[in-house]
């Protein structure tokens, strides 16, 4: 069951993700920001992440960046309520990015691609 | 192979290489070589450092120029013979030399770059000193410079190698010392590949030795010498294109199993002032024409080439005339594939003709982009790549199948 960390400081998202995720055969963990999330992620060993952008006192493009340094191949899904985060040419970091929604069809059609994902290592 | 070599501090060891290829560049040379010298003074004092010169045996005084430039960097002219033309002939020489020195990092920069500036150097170099073996830069780009990367160069190899490298076949890039090894081993040393088709040939074999690939944010788009893209694109597209297809060969074991794609490393992240491009004119009723003219040339061709869908879609393309045209990129994505397994399969004598009759679809391709974002933001359109890049993705499967 592939595990996938869930980084929002809203706790409703936090727990809307969760559930569904779960339902839909994932194990979950969550983080409400990016505190000592790099040593959690040595840890863990999530299979995926998906990160919220825009967190009090956190900057999810930063974190990004973190990870990305760090986990080269570490599937990351951007989450967001707005999608002007697109400006920032750091979002291209990400594996593919998400418009927070009830409805989590596209965060579930993202995950699974990113999952089925294959290069030769 | 390096016909002539000037080495006046006598170097023979060195941490970085900083390497300006030229063929009579007597004008940007200096320039080049200048800031070329800051950059790697102000980002990489603590290394042992040389700008290495890589030339094609100019006869216009770019030698000269070079060693006649004020810097505190030691330097090595090396060049062809007068008979060896081509960037990747200069690019060998250069392997050789990065051997030679036992460098760690190297940087290279084209010479009639107008506006490259110290900072160029630190982010094409830093990203290989913290651990990445092959940087690409991002340049800021109008929507419709480089539509031969947006169209065909940028999607086909994402879809083949699983890496998202916006701009494989820029001219300029780091790369680690090691990596020559991989270059001069390479199978694949085609007149193409000696000529302007050594960019995108170093970048697919850096794709293939599964090394960190990163791409550095320049915050500023590239300026060269005035030139009309498509003047050269007679000479340009098929060394680029049959440098993809030669390397597809090789690679095959590799690619099939590519499924999607992910991102690579980014570095530059704190370049705060990000320049506006100047924008690229495109004439569409000159790439219809071009689009045109490809049927009476090559019709026949295509129906021998291209799967049973293809030429009639393409009829269907031809009926919708200038204001409502449009090249669905499944259709491209299809030709693409269609067209590597024939260049793959055909005498040699014949690839050439392939390659010339892929060029007016590549036109009609472009010119659908240009429909297609002509009312699009610079992001917008990048966006339609990004979409354009997942349809390749997705019908990668179609290639898996003509291939076997």
């Amino acid at each position: 069951m592939p595990k996938i960390l869930v980084v929002d400081d809203e706790e409703h998202i936090r727990l809307l993700y969760s559930e569904e995720l779960k339902e839909a055969g994932y194990e979950v963990i969550t983080a409400e920001n990016g505190n000592r999330l790099l040593e959690r992620i040595e840890e863990e060993k999530p299979a995926l992440i998906i990160l919220d952008i825009k967190m009090v006192d956190y900057n999810g493009l930063d974190i990004l960046q973190d990870i990305r340094n760090r986990f080269y191949d570490l599937p990351v899904i951007l989450s967001t309520a707005y999608d002007t985060f697109k400006e920032d040419m750091k979002s291209i970091a990400a594996d593919f990015y998400v418009v927070k929604s009830f409805d989590l069809t596209e965060l579930k059609k993202k995950i699974a691609t990113a999952l089925e994902t294959s290069l030769p290592s | 192979m390096a016909f002539y070599e000037e080495n006046p501090g006598g170097i023979t060891r060195a941490d970085m290489v900083l390497a300006i290829p030229t063929f009579n560049e007597v004008e940007g040379i200096g320039r080049t070589t200048m800031q070329a010298a800051k950059g790697l003074a102000e980002h990489f004092g603590n290394l042992q450092s040389v700008i290495v010169n890589c030339d094609n045996h100019s006869t216009d005084g770019t030698r000269e120029a070079f060693f006649s430039t004020p810097s505190e960097m030691p330097k090595i002219y090396i060049s062809t013979s007068p008979e060896q033309q081509g960037k990747g002939n200069n690019l060998r020489n250069l392997f050789e030399k990065v051997r030679e020195l036992e460098a760690r990092i190297v940087v290279v920069l084209e010479a009639d770059t107008r506006n490259v500036a110290p900072s160029w150097i630190r982010k094409l170099g830093e990203p290989i000193l913290k651990g990445s073996g092959y940087v690409c830069p991002l340049y800021v780009r109008h929507k419709y410079e480089a539509t031969l990367t947006s169209s065909l160069v940028y999607p086909l190899m994402r879809c083949l190698y699983g890496r998202r490298v916006r701009q494989p076949n820029v001219g300029d890039f780091g790369f680690k010392g090691d990596l020559v090894e991989a270059f001069l081993k390479s199978s694949v040393w085609t007149d193409s590949v000696q000529h302007f088709g050594v960019d995108v040939w170093m970048t697919t074999i850096a794709l293939n030795a599964r090394l960190p690939i990163c791409q550095s944010l320049i915050g500023a788009p590239k300026v060269h010498r005035m030139k009309d893209p498509y003047a050269h694109l007679p000479v340009l597209f098929p060394q680029v294109i049959s440098t993809i297809f030669e390397l597809m060969m090789v690679y095959s074991d590799f690619w099939r199993q590519v499924k999607w794609s992910k991102p690579t490393l980014l570095f530059g992240t704190d370049t705060h002032e990000v320049e506006t491009p100047v924008p690229a004119e495109v004439n569409v009723a000159l790439l219809h024409d071009y689009f045109l003219q490809g049927f009476d040339k090559y019709h026949g061709m295509w129906q021998d080439v291209y799967d049973q869908t293809v030429c009639p879609k393409l009829e269907e393309i031809r009926g919708l005339g200038l204001q409502h045209f449009s090249f669905p990129t499944q259709t491209w994505a299809k030709i693409l594939f269609d067209m590597a397994k024939a260049y793959a399969q055909a005498e040699e004598s014949k690839r050439a003709i392939l390659l010339d009759s892929l060029l007016p679809l590549y036109l009609g391709k472009v010119l659908s982009f240009v429909k297609k974002t002509e009312r699009m933001s610079i992001q917008q359109a990048e966006e339609y790549v990004e979409n354009e890049c997942t349809t390749f993705e997705e019908t990668k499967p179609y290639l898996l199948k003509v291939w076997e």
